[in-house]
């Protein structure tokens, strides 16, 4: 068997727990079925390319984006629990190289966001089931969406977990981090109704873009503003991916 | 055809060298051990052998082959146990050593076999359930070393592999790796328990500051270095002109504890105690015992250490 599929094996047993797992779906469920109904009287329709959606469907596909997120700590969680519990070692000194672990780690957190998003899409379901509109386009865009993204936050938490050690630094820094993502962005609420300075922070947070992709490619709403901004997934991804494996393969022992 | 062949291998780290042009051949089939103060450059040496890090300086062969040009060829044909603990914590006992066989890629059915076996060997049947992060650090020592035995090899590196381990289970893990060597393995084992090593290895190499001070079996290291004797005596009561009776006696080194005890040590133990006795019998002094302590290797690590340091 392949070192890199071997290494993911690996990745993902240790990863799955129950935690993870109420983490990964109960939560966006809440969010989804508990606040996306509740707010829904005070949001009644939000605009989206030629659509109106009602506030539980806008969130409902907002929550995959979300979810893509945060399954992507994964990977920083494993990197730093390898360099804390002596397993990234242990793993440099039998028949794998670096590249093996980054490439996995890659593979891990593709495989996750993928897998999030698809559980999450299944149970919004219900609730952004009138207004979907997928076609050959619109569904290579939301696994694009689903692997870039991955790539991108996967590749951040791996950069954060490189430089720090200890478990309190690491929490308190990946929560904020994650934590301003998260709000900071449309996946809760339409970007074009808050106020301008907040606006324009939205637009400097990945999650937004990576949010308008996934809605773009469920609704069918494909614009030139929607590719421009699959561009810069793209291109932060990309540096985030070259930073975070350049890390890696400099960390010492 | 030496298992592992260093040559002038060095390492530094800004101006420090941890490794300091050091020259070793280790034959296969045997248990070399690897002995040396802490920070002496034992796990340094060990990352270089098993290609961790790279050498400042030199060259080294392992199993016949470049480490520095084919790392991973050689690490596809060893066995690390290192000093720092290595767990996954959320795996229990029996799935971290699944997992580890099946990363090396040992055939499933293999690897079902080869744990059942080593849950047997290492004692962890009954904690087979319980997850790494819930076990003691003696019992989590053992299920790393067991794991590395998941997979095949032809060179072992075990840095310290029985701190944490209580005595019957150090010395099970001892007898285990002995007859594993009569198996065809070569075993790379650092420590700083001089008993392990005397127990354990053929072939000892002592390194302090970096560098290799001496290298050969334990019993060659005893006649070379071992001619001296230790004989304790004890007083049945304090005598004040002890120091004064025995500060004549020529070819020894005398330290007087408590006024009882009497250590002495020489080359000429013989003549020595003669001589002591002599002086005891003409004053009437009794003694309450007396023993003569054969040399070990700890004193003779010890010797070699202080006089590595005396020469720096």
């Amino acid at each position: 068997m392949n070192p890199i599929i071997r290494l993911v094996n690996r990745n993902i047993t240790i990863s799955l727990n129950p935690g993870f797992l109420i983490w990964q779906v109960i939560f966006p469920l809440i969010y989804i079925f508990v606040a996306g109904f509740a707010y829904a009287p005070l949001i009644q329709n939000v605009p989206f390319g030629t659509k109106d959606l009602d506030y539980p469907a806008f969130l409902a596909s907002g929550m995959i984006g979300f979810n893509i997120m945060n399954s992507t700590l994964v990977s920083g969680i494993i990197i730093w629990n390898d360099r804390r519990h002596g397993m990234f070692e242990q793993i440099m000194s039998g028949p794998f190289t670096r590249s093996h672990y980054i490439l996995s780690n890659i593979c891990t957190i593709g495989i996750i966001g993928l897998v999030s998003a698809s559980l999450i899409a299944l149970v919004g379901y219900p609730v952004f089931f009138e207004s979907i509109e997928f076609s050959l386009i619109t569904i290579p865009v939301i696994v694009f969406g689903a692997i870039t993204g991955s790539v991108l936050f996967g590749s951040l938490a791996s950069i954060i977990s490189t430089r720090l050690r200890s478990s309190e630094g690491f929490n308190v820094i990946i929560n904020t981090v994650f934590l301003f993502f998260a709000f900071v962005s449309s996946a809760f609420y339409p970007a074009d109704n808050v106020p301008e300075p907040l606006r324009t922070a939205f637009y400097l947070n990945p999650l937004t873009y990576l949010v308008d992709v996934i809605r773009a490619g469920i609704f069918g709403n494909i614009t030139e503003f929607i590719i421009l901004e699959m561009l810069v997934l793209v291109g932060i991804a990309s540096t985030l991916f070259i930073v975070a494996s350049k890390l890696l393969t400099k960390l010492d022992f | 055809m030496s298992c592992i062949d260093v040559n002038h291998l060095s390492k530094s780290y800004g101006s420090i060298k941890a490794v300091d042009d050091i020259v070793l051949s280790v034959k296969p089939g045997i248990v070399f051990g690897f002995l040396g103060p802490n920070g002496a450059g034992k796990s340094t040496t060990i990352k270089l052998l098993t290609t961790l890090i790279s050498p400042s300086k030199g060259s080294l062969k392992i199993l016949g082959i470049d480490a520095i040009e084919n790392p991973l060829e050689i690490r596809h044909k060893i066995g690390v146990v290192l000093q720092q603990p290595s767990y996954e914590p959320t795996l229990s006992v029996e799935k971290a050593l699944e997992k580890y066989g099946m990363m090396w890629d040992v055939p499933k059915t293999q690897r079902k076999q080869r744990m059942e076996q080593l849950l047997k060997d290492f004692d962890l049947l009954e904690i087979r359930k319980k997850r790494n992060e819930d076990l003691s650090i003696g019992q989590r020592r053992r299920v790393q070393v067991a794991r590395e035995f998941m997979h095949d090899m032809d060179l072992l590196f075990l840095d310290e592999p029985t701190v944490g381990l209580d005595p019957s289970a150090r010395r099970k893990l001892l007898d285990y790796l002995k007859n594993k060597v009569k198996t065809g393995l070569t075993i790379f084992y650092t420590t700083h328990i001089l008993t392990e090593a005397e127990y354990l290895c053929d072939e000892i190499a002592i390194i302090d500051k970096g560098k290799i001070v001496t290298v050969d079996s334990p019993e060659a290291l005893k006649s070379k270095f071992g001619k001296e004797k230790t004989i304790k005596i004890h007083l049945l009561e304090k005598i004040s002109k002890i120091c004064s009776l025995l500060e004549g006696i020529s070819d020894c080194k005398i330290n007087f504890e408590s006024g009882t005890n009497i250590v002495i040590h020489s080359e000429q133990s013989e003549l020595v105690l003669l001589k002591v006795l002599k002086i005891l019998n003409d004053n009437e002094i009794e003694i309450e015992d007396l023993s003569a302590v054969p040399t070990n290797l700890e004193e003779i690590f010890l010797k070699m250490v202080r006089e590595n340091e005396s020469n720096n």
